[in-house]
C-alpha cells in the first residue's frame, strides 16, 4: 500500500463516515515507513492514543512491522487484526486503525472512551444500610460492577448486538451452574430475532422479551443496583445488560419480586416481614381505596358505621357533583400535578407541589367543589401507590379500572374486578414462572422469601419458582 | 402436566362447591321443613356426598390420563355419555342459576335496593365467561389464592357468631321419616362432587397427595355443619326466618369494640365463595357441552350466557318458583347426577379390574 494509497483510503473513510465533524487521522513518519491512524475523536481517548501509540512509536528504535507494532510498540492491551470490510464498524466502535504503506494488514486498538459517571446510588433504589453503587450507562463497567461480586467460574457472560442503526451491545450473563438452559435458550433466541433500528434504553427490549407484550402488566424484572442484580443471578435468573442504559433486566419473572426490596435483606427479618405486609397493603390501598370509597358512597352507605356516614353526609352536603364526578376529578388533579412536578424543574416542581397541595386542595374544599374525605381517599391512595414504584404505572391503571366499577357496580364490581384481575394474572407465565407465585400457585419452598420472609440462614434453598438447575444454595 | 390442576387445587375446588346453595338460604328452607334436626340431615348428606371422593380418587387411578367422556364411551356407548353430559349441563346451569338467584337476594336486600339486576349480571356473568376462556388452571390458580381470604372470612363469622347469646337448639322434634324426606327434597343443593369426575382428566393426581385432598373435602363439610349449628343455636326456632345463614350470624353483633361494623366481612365472603361457584358451574356447563357437540368453548359460553339469561328472566323475577323448583323436580336431577353418576362410576372400575382380571387370568 502506497503512501497515496493511505490517502485514499482516509478520503474514502471520510466520505463513508459522511465527513463527519469529529473524524480524525495523524500520519507517522520514520525511515520511510508511513502509518496512518483513522479514528472518531469523539469517542476515543486522545491522550492515550498519544502514549501508548504515538510516543511509543517514535521512540522505538527499530524498523516498523506488523508483527513490531502489535507485540512490541502498541502500549495498549486490546490490539485485534481485522479485514477491510470492518475498518468502518469498528471506527463507530471508538477503535483506532492502523493502516501502513508496508502491509497490507490492519490493526484495531481498542481505546474506546466516552463520559460516564461514577457508579453511584440510583435516586429510585435507595438504601438506610447496603451497597450504594448503581449502574451506568456503559456496559463494560456494568459488567465490572457484576464481575466485582461474582468471582466465579460459572458465570457467563454473551455478548450480542442489537440495532441495525445503533449497534447497541448487549450482554446476557447467568450463572451456568443455576440457571436453567431452557430460560437462558429462550431469552438469546428472542434476543436475537429482535429486528429494529436502535436500542436506546434496555426498556426498547423488554417488550421483545415479554410473552404477552400487549399486557399491562410487566414480565420481565429490572433492577438499577448491581447487588439486586446479582442476587436474582443466585437465584437462577438471567441479566440482560443493554449498553447506554444502566437499568438491566431480568429474566424469569414473579411479581412477589416487586414487594422485595434490597433494604429486606440488610435488616432483621422479622422487621422486614412486618415492611413487606405494610408494602403488600399499600399496594391494596392503591388499587381499590378509590373505587372502594367510592362505592360506599354510592351504594353502601348503610354498611358504613354510623360516625364515620355522618362525617361523610356532613362533608358531602352540598357539593355540585356526583360522588363519581368529584373523586374522578380530584384523582385527575392529583395525576395533573403528578405529571408537572416530574417535568418540571425541582425549585418549581416544589412550588407547584404547594400551590396544588395546599391551594388547590384546600380552597377547592373550602369552596364546597370537593370533600376532605374525597381528598384524603385520593391522596393516600396516591401515596400508597409508592410502596411499590415499580408497579406505579399499571397500579394507576388499575385504579382508574377500580374507580369505574366501583362507581357504577358497587362492592360487588370491585369483588369481580378483582377475581377478573387474579385471573389474568395467573394466565401470565414469565419464562414459565408463574406470575403469582410462590401463592398462586402456592410454592412451600419458596414462602421462606415471599411476603413473610425467614432469616438467610433458613433460606437455604433455590426458589423453585424460577426452575433452577440445582435446589440448594452452596 | 402443563396445564393441570394440583391436587390442592382440586381440594379447594371441592370446598369451595361444597359451600354452594348452602351457606345463605338453605339453612332456613331446611329449618321450615324438619326444624334443628336439619342438621342430622346435612350430615347424612354429607356422608353420601364424601363417598363421591373416594370413589372419584379410585376412578381416577384406575383411568389414569383418560377423560370421563372417554369412559363413559366404553361402557355406556356414545349416546348414553352425550345424554349423560347433557344432563350434567342442565345440572350445573340450574346450579349456577340457584347461586345467582339466592346471592342476588341477599344482596339487594343488604345493599343495592334497586336497579340491581345488570349490576348483578354485569359482575357475574363476564367473569364466568372469562374463567371458562382463561381455562381451569388460571381459575383454580385464583381460587387457590383467595382460598385463605375466604376460609378466614367464613370462619371469622362462625366465631363473631359466639359473641351473642346462643344455646342448643332442640333436636329429635321431627321423625326420621321427615328427616329421610328432606334428604331427597333437598338433594339438589347437594351433589356437587360431579364437577370433579368432569375435571378427572385435568388433575395431575398424586397418590402421596390424596390426604390433603380428602383434608379439604372434609374442611369444607365441618364449616357447613358448624353453620348450620351455630345458626340454630343463634335464632332457635326462629331460624327460618333468616334467609342469609353466614350473613345473619352476625347480626346483633356487627359492632364489634373498636372496629365498627362486621357484617361487610360476611358480605365480601359471601360475594367471593358465590363468584367461584358460578365460574365452576359455567366451566363444568360449558365442558360437558363441548364433549356433547365437538364445538369450540367459545360457542359453550354464547350458548350459557344465552341459556342462563332465558332462565333468569323466567325465574329470578319469580323468586319463590325457583326456590320452589328445587324441591320438586330439580332433586331427580340431583340425585342422579350426584348420587347415581358417582355409584355407576365405581362400577366401571370394579368392571375394569375384573376385565384385567380375567386378561391376566
Amino acid at each position: 500500500m502506497s503512501y497515496f494509497n493511505l490517502q485514499e483510503k482516509i478520503e474514502e473513510f471520510k466520505m463513508l463516515l459522511n465527513d463527519s465533524i469529529d473524524f480524525a487521522h495523524r500520519y507517522f513518519e520514520k525511515e520511510g515507513q508511513k502509518v496512518a491512524m483513522i479514528f472518531l475523536k469523539s469517542i476515543t481517548d486522545q491522550e492515550l492514543l498519544s502514549d501508548s501509540i504515538y510516543m511509543p512509536m517514535q521512540m522505538y528504535q527499530g524498523s516498523l512491522s506488523i508483527e513490531n507494532l502489535q507485540n512490541e510498540i502498541i502500549k495498549c492491551s486490546d490490539i485485534t487484526e481485522i479485514e477491510e470490510e470492518k475498518i468502518i464498524n469498528e471506527i463507530l466502535g471508538g477503535k483506532i486503525i492502523l493502516l501502513t504503506d508496508f502491509s497490507d494488514k490492519i490493526i484495531a486498538v481498542d481505546l474506546y472512551k466516552f463520559p460516564t459517571r461514577q457508579p453511584t446510588e440510583p435516586p429510585t433504589s435507595p438504601v438506610i444500610q447496603g451497597p450504594r453503587e448503581g449502574f451506568v450507562e456503559d456496559l463494560q463497567t456494568n459488567i465490572t460492577l457484576i464481575r466485582r461480586r461474582l468471582k466465579s467460574k460459572n458465570l457467563v457472560i454473551k455478548s450480542l448486538q442489537i440495532g441495525s442503526q445503533s449497534q447497541t451491545k448487549i450482554a446476557v450473563t447467568y450463572l451456568k451452574d443455576v440457571a436453567n438452559d431452557y430460560i437462558v435458550n429462550k431469552v438469546v433466541k428472542k434476543l436475537k430475532k429482535i429486528k429494529i433500528d436502535g436500542i436506546i434504553d434496555s426498556y426498547y427490549i423488554l417488550s421483545f422479551l415479554e410473552e404477552h407484550p400487549n399486557s399491562l402488566f410487566k414480565q420481565v424484572g429490572n433492577a438499577e443496583k448491581p447487588d439486586i442484580v446479582t442476587a436474582k443471578m443466585l437465584e437462577g435468573k438471567v441479566a440482560i445488560i443493554v449498553d447506554n442504559s444502566p437499568i438491566v433486566l431480568t429474566v424469569p419473572f414473579a411479581i412477589i419480586e416487586d414487594l422485595q426490596n434490597s433494604n429486606d435483606y440488610y435488616t432483621n427479618h422479622h422487621y422486614s416481614s412486618i415492611i413487606r405486609v405494610i408494602r403488600l397493603l399499600g399496594l391494596l390501598i392503591a388499587i381499590l381505596a378509590p373505587g372502594f370509597y367510592l362505592s360506599l358512597q354510592i351504594f353502601h352507605y348503610n354498611i358504613l358505621p354510623l360516625n364515620f356516614l355522618i362525617t361523610i353526609a356532613d362533608t358531602t352536603l352540598g357539593l355540585p357533583f356526583t360522588p363519581f364526578i368529584e373523586i374522578a376529578f380530584i384523582f385527575l388533579l392529583f395525576q395533573i400535578l403528578y405529571e408537572v412536578s416530574l417535568r418540571l424543574p425541582s425549585y418549581l416542581g416544589l412550588a407547584t407541589s404547594v400551590v396544588g397541595a395546599l391551594i388547590l386542595g384546600d380552597t377547592g374544599v373550602k369552596a364546597g367543589l370537593i370533600s376532605p374525605p374525597g381528598v384524603i381517599i385520593v391522596a393516600l391512595a396516591k401515596i400508597a401507590l409508592y410502596t411499590v414504584p415499580e408497579q406505579a404505572s399499571q397500579i394507576t391503571v388499575l385504579q382508574i379500572v377500580f374507580l369505574i366499577l366501583g362507581g357504577s357496580l358497587g362492592i360487588m364490581g370491585i369483588m369481580a374486578g378483582m377475581v377478573y384481575v387474579v385471573n389474568y394474572l395467573n394466565k401470565l407465565d414469565s419464562f414459565d414462572t408463574p406470575y403469582l407465585a410462590p401463592y398462586s400457585p402456592r410454592i412451600p419452598r419458596d414462602l421462606k422469601d415471599a411476603i413473610l420472609t425467614n432469616s438467610i440462614i433458613e433460606m437455604d434453598e433455590l426458589p423453585k419458582s424460577y426452575s433452577p438447575k440445582k435446589e440448594k444454595r452452596k | 402436566m402443563k396445564d393441570k390442576i394440583s391436587m390442592r387445587q382440586a381440594g379447594i375446588i371441592a370446598l369451595l362447591i361444597i359451600f354452594s346453595n348452602k351457606i345463605l338460604l338453605l339453612p332456613a328452607l331446611m329449618h321450615e321443613y324438619i326444624k334443628a334436626d336439619a342438621i342430622f340431615a346435612i350430615i347424612m348428606l354429607f356422608a353420601i356426598e364424601f363417598l363421591a371422593v373416594p370413589i372419584f380418587l379410585k376412578l381416577r387411578r384406575t383411568f389414569p390420563q383418560e377423560k370421563l367422556y372417554d369412559i363413559l364411551k366404553r361402557y355406556i356407548t356414545v349416546f348414553g355419555a352425550k345424554l349423560l353430559y347433557l344432563a350434567s349441563m342442565v345440572f350445573m346451569i340450574f346450579k349456577a342459576l340457584l347461586v345467582f338467584s339466592i346471592v342476588y337476594v341477599y344482596l339487594k336486600e343488604q345493599i343495592y335496593q334497586n336497579e340491581f339486576v345488570w349490576i348483578a349480571l354485569i359482575s357475574f356473568i363476564p367473569i364466568m365467561n372469562h374463567a371458562v376462556m382463561s381455562g381451569l388452571k388460571p381459575t383454580a390458580r385464583t381460587m387457590e389464592l383467595f382460598f385463605g381470604v375466604l376460609i378466614a372470612g367464613f370462619v371469622f363469622c362462625l366465631v363473631i357468631s359466639f359473641f351473642t347469646p346462643i344455646s342448643t337448639p332442640y333436636f329429635f322434634v321431627s321423625s326420621a321419616k321427615d328427616i329421610f324426606a328432606s334428604i331427597y327434597k333437598y338433594a339438589f343443593t347437594f351433589g356437587d362432587s360431579l364437577f370433579l369426575f368432569l375435571i378427572i382428566d385435568k388433575i395431575d393426581y398424586k397418590p402421596k397427595e390424596e390426604k390433603k385432598f380428602y383434608f379439604y373435602v372434609f374442611f369444607g363439610m365441618i364449616l357447613v355443619v358448624a353453620l348450620f349449628f351455630l345458626f340454630y343455636c343463634k335464632y332457635q326456632l326462629t331460624s327460618f326466618m333468616h334467609n342469609n345463614a353466614l350473613a345473619d350470624l352476625l347480626v346483633f353483633s356487627v359492632r364489634f369494640n373498636a372496629i365498627g361494623r362486621l357484617d361487610i366481612v360476611a358480605m365480601l365472603t359471601i360475594m367471593l365463595s358465590s363468584l367461584f361457584q358460578m365460574e365452576i358451574f359455567c366451566y363444568g356447563f360449558c365442558d360437558s357441552f363441548i364433549n356433547v357437540l365437538p364445538l369450540d368453548k367459545k360457542y359453550a359460553i354464547v350458548l350459557f350466557d344465552i341459556i342462563f339469561l332465558i332462565l333468569y328472566y323466567i325465574f329470578i323475577g319469580k323468586y319463590e318458583i325457583m326456590v320452589k323448583s328445587t324441591v320438586t323436580w330439580l332433586p331427580v336431577l340431583g340425585v342422579i347426577m350426584g348420587y347415581v353418576f358417582p355409584i355407576a362410576c365405581f362400577i366401571f372400575t370394579f368392571l375394569k379390574r375384573r376385565k384385567k382380571d380375567e386378561k391376566s387370568d
